[in-house]
């Protein structure tokens, strides 16, 4: 096809997705100037496009559309629902002669004249004299947009049309550019460090991942242009069925893998449609449940890491759980006292499965022989998931989250059998490592199963799933990942261990290879090594362990967990740093740090550590000095405050039995437990914060002014940042907050101008000698200069009223 | 046909793949197997950021387990947008095909007939002018094949 017509049709193409919402909302406000502008210049633009193409019926219902619309933008008519129902049905007619055009075909010609006589519809009353195909008068207004460039009134940025393939070299391209990187680096590090090299290849590592992460944009579109539709999807439909919708979009900026948009597509289609037919009442129906009128849908995307979640709702009738189990029980999906176990919650998730459909008789809207179970499927395909929840009389909510991109996903490899393979980060729930008895591991017929946190999980070795040699499961310790489906199956697979984690580029796979039914794509490694990306879904379904049978057996679950109820609790096991094993509960324990010794300061009254900027008090170091470089932390939280408790090593976590022996006499321990027939101290939680805790305080430091000497700034000013101060800079100190260090005839001439700092004042002298009682501080005498300092400190809380005070 | 031939052997065989298609001959570096896939997929590996599929022609022509010599570079073609490593006994030479691939009586035997497209003389003598699509898929399908035929 000609490369100008192609242009053509693609540029109507783009402009007819932009201007259906458009249309919808200047239908629900005529008077909205920006919108008619934006309705017309569309189709000034296609007939000014046909002039250079010979389509005679386009140009004429172009034209006709056009002088109608510029009727209104002078005025001389009133935009009324027929007349906008006829300038959409040209537009929809424009839209199937495009089609048409680029099919190469010869569109019958319809009625052509029948939609044009459409617009005059009501054009009569309003002024007979001026027929509708008559050309109307140009008011000047027209002449400009005439002789304007179509071009020039699009407002987005420049843009250009790219085949997708083009893309894909280019990707290709760079994903081969940072193996090649990843290779140099290698040899670079085995070659030693050379400042001449190193230098550009930082440079180019920098510049290489720039353009990685904008090669991977380029892939992404604005949410937007799936958005753009609805609104003329949601007016045909609620025309259709007598109803009134309001349709509200939000976060139509939210990007994310154009192949991705197209997937959920029909799915999200088919939800609005679904929400119209079955969700929003007639009018009648609201105002009798004493709604207003118009229903409202709305529909929200938002971002959160990897997935993006797309929110449907409606203010309509809600879901009937009592008819949705009916149905559930009369199609066969659940027994009727499986029913009765099941929560409202799970009820309601019965309309994704297979076989299912509640509307009675089945309407053109949105029984299409699609159900929900075909969109839970499709979604589930591309790794993303959709639950639903609803309130009677008030509404129904959808909930799509799907991954950002198809073709990179955040993965984990592991290793099994000496292969690596890569699981989608996504399913991980939680990866254990533990001793078989710790896991309870149990064959049960064929398959097995493990205790998680008291729960009875399906397990599966993955070597048995590859048909590789397994290991002794009943022995040693091994280490699971516990997989969480979109379903909200949980099952554990055992691994061997675990390898890496990062990104992975996900490439299509063979169809011989995808054909064993266990990969979903392969990806490389940093060190250029292939793996194999399992398909998780595929695997649990494979084995059974997927949907329908788990909703059930759930509940059971929760009873033998109901047995657990007995233990007091959960809590982490380790051995202090006077080698006591210790255990603390476990929801106190916010995460486990490991910072630097020089990041602990000892010299204050308490010990303190700076993490991620902020001053926390440090507790269990004892009295030993510190030989190591690093320390493990247990950053612990009671919500308010927080504190770090140093530990030489962290264990595990386990359950509390129910009862504690006495404690000694130590008041931060609560009791002493039995775990694994080894005593264990278990602290105090109440007794630590009391004692110990105090809400992170950002770490900067008191600042301290010295005075203006080379003496001062080389060897006075070190000393005085040992001891926990920041040196500061005359110009910019908040003097009245900085401690002042004055040598003594400084001070003297200062008060007698009085003209002292604000501040605390340490005033040094040059003579040891002094009489017994002086203010000042002979300037070597190195513990009275640091005891005066760290008073100064201490009684911080001083200064940092005196600030609070001074934001009141 | 004047075409130039890629010359292998596979089992023992001499074969001609089109040397239009064999985008190029690498060094088979590191392959990962591939657990649970048919015994001719020998793996996957890595041509720079792509990842091929290595098919052992050996056992894709339904050849026994008898040892044959393995050449350390394999030949890479794309068939329907997938990227494979053929892996032979020996990649020799390109030459020059001198006929059209014709049949020969008696046939070259069921599996060599599913995968090749017939005998074609070149300038090192006749061979086996190869047939990609049918030679990736194994020789299982047309086992299943024969089946349905039955």
């Amino acid at each position: 096809m000609d490369d100008l017509l192609a242009e053509f049709i693609a540029e109507t193409r783009e402009m007819l997705e932009a201007t259906g919402g458009e249309l919808v909302a200047w239908e629900a406000d005529p008077a909205d100037r920006a919108r008619l502008d934006s309705v017309f210049r569309f189709v000034h633009t296609v007939k000014g496009n046909c002039g250079f193409f010979d389509f005679p019926r386009l140009a004429a219902l172009s034209h006709a559309a056009e002088d109608a619309l510029a009727d209104l933008r002078a005025g001389r008519r009133e935009a009324s629902a027929p007349l906008v129902s006829a300038v959409l049905a040209i537009i929809d007619r424009i839209a199937e002669m495009v089609d048409a055009i680029e099919a190469g075909e010869e569109l019958d010609s319809g009625d052509d004249a029948a939609l044009i006589a459409a617009l005059a519809a009501d054009h009569a009353p309003d002024s007979s004299a001026d027929a509708p195909d008559a050309p109307a008068p140009l008011l000047p207004e027209q002449l400009m947009m005439r002789r304007s460039d179509p071009a020039a009134n699009l407002i987005a940025p420049r843009t250009i049309r790219l085949p997708v393939e083009l893309l894909d070299r280019v990707m290709i391209g760079v994903s081969d550019m940072v193996l090649a990187r990843n290779d140099l680096a290698h040899r670079l590090r085995i070659a030693g460090t050379q400042p001449t090299i190193d230098g550009p290849f930082e440079r180019l590592t920098a510049i290489l991942s720039d353009v990685r992460d904008a090669i991977t944009r380029m892939r992404m579109q604005r949410i937007e242009t799936l958005f753009g539709a609805l609104p003329r999807l949601v007016r045909d439909l609620s025309a259709e069925l007598g109803k009134q919708v309001l349709i509200d979009l939000e976060g139509g900026n939210v990007e994310l893998d154009r192949e991705m948009i197209e997937t959920i597509r029909d799915p999200l289609t088919h939800i609005i449609r679904n929400a119209i037919d079955h969700g929003i009442e007639t009018p009648a129906a609201r105002l009798a449940a004493g709604k207003r009128e118009m229903g409202l849908l709305t529909l929200s995307a938002h971002q959160s890491g990897n997935t993006i979640a797309i929110v449907v709702s409606d203010d309509g009738r809600g879901l009937d759980a009592e008819k949705i189990a009916a149905k559930a029980v009369s199609s066969g999906l659940i027994t009727a006292a499986e029913r009765a176990t099941l929560s409202r919650e799970k009820v309601l998730q019965l309309i994704f499965e297979p076989g299912f459909s509640t509307a009675e008789a089945v309407s053109n809207i949105s029984g299409r022989g699609v159900g929900l179970d075909v969109v839970r499927q499709n979604l589930e395909k591309v790794g993303g998931s959709i639950a639903v929840s609803s309130q009677p009389g008030v509404g129904t909510l959808f909930t799509l989250q799907i991954p950002l991109t198809l073709s990179i996903i955040a993965g984990l490899t592991v290793e099994v059998a000496g292969q690596r393979l890569a699981i989608p980060q996504g399913y991980i729930e939680e990866i254990i490592e533990a001793s078989a008895e710790a896991l309870d591991y149990a064959r049960m017929g064929e398959t097995a199963l493990v205790t998680f946190r008291g729960e009875r999980v399906p397990c599966l070795l993955l070597a048995d799933v590859l048909g590789l040699p397994a290991p002794e499961m009943t022995q040693g310790t091994h280490t699971l990942a516990l997989l969480r489906l979109a379903s909200g199956d949980l099952f554990a697979l055992a691994i061997e261990r675990i390898h890496s984690h990062g990104d992975l580029v996900v490439k299509p796979l063979a169809p011989a290879v995808m054909k064993c039914g266990l990969y979903a794509g392969s990806a490389l490694l940093d060190d250029g090594q292939p793996v194999l990306l399992l398909d998780v879904t595929r695997i649990a379904a494979e084995h059974h362990l997927l949907s329908d049978t788990r909703a059930r057996t759930a509940p059971r679950k929760a009873e033998i967990a109901g047995d657990m109820a007995q233990s007091a609790g959960r809590v982490m096991l380790f051995t202090g740093l006077d080698g006591r094993r210790a255990a603390i509960r476990l929801e106190l324990v916010q995460r486990i740090e490991t910072i630097p010794t020089s990041a602990i300061d000892r010299s204050g009254a308490r010990p303190r550590a700076v993490i991620d900027g902020v001053i926390l008090p440090l507790t269990g170091l004892g009295d030993e000095p510190l030989v190591r470089g690093k320390l493990r932390l247990l950053r612990l939280s009671d919500g308010l405050t927080e504190l770090l408790y140093a530990v030489r090593d962290v264990e595990d976590a386990t359950e509390l039995p129910a009862s504690l022996g006495a404690a000694e006499d130590d008041p931060l321990v609560e009791g002493l437990a039995l775990i694994g027939g080894r005593p264990v101290a278990v602290l105090d939680g109440h007794g630590l914060f009391a004692r110990f805790g105090d809400a992170p305080r950002p770490a900067t430091r008191p600042q301290c002014l010295l005075p203006d000497t080379e003496w001062a700034r080389s060897i006075l000013g070190p000393l005085v940042e040992a001891a926990g101060y920041q040196v500061a800079d005359p110009a910019e100190s908040n003097a009245s907050k900085a401690v002042t260090i004055l040598m003594e005839d400084v001070y003297e001439a200062a008060s007698h101008v009085g003209q002292l700092p604000a501040g605390p004042i340490i005033r040094l002298r040059d003579h040891p000698d002094a009489a017994p009682d002086s203010p000042s501080i002979y300037r070597y005498d190195r513990e009275a200069l640091i005891k005066a300092l760290r008073e100064v400190r201490d009684s911080a809380p001083l200064a940092r009223a005196a600030a609070m005070g001074a934001v009141a | 046909m004047s075409a130039l031939l890629l010359m292998v052997q596979i089992g023992g065989r001499r074969c001609a793949i089109e040397a239009q298609d064999v985008k190029s001959v690498i060094d088979l570096g590191v392959i990962a197997p591939v657990p649970r896939a048919p015994s001719f997929i020998a793996g996957i590996t890595a041509l720079r950021s792509q990842a091929l599929t290595v098919i052992d022609c050996r056992l894709a022509m339904g050849l026994s387990d008898e040892v044959w010599p393995c050449d350390s570079r394999a030949a890479v073609v794309a068939v329907e947008g997938h990227s494979y490593a053929l892996m032979v006994d020996a990649i020799e030479d390109i030459t020059t095909g001198l006929s059209v691939p014709g049949q020969i009586p008696g046939g070259f035997g069921a599996q060599w007939s599913r995968a090749a497209d017939g005998m074609i003389e070149t300038g090192i003598g006749p061979a086996l002018l190869l047939n990609l699509p049918a030679l990736i898929v194994g020789p299982e399908t047309s086992i299943s094949r024969n089946v349905h035929a039955a």
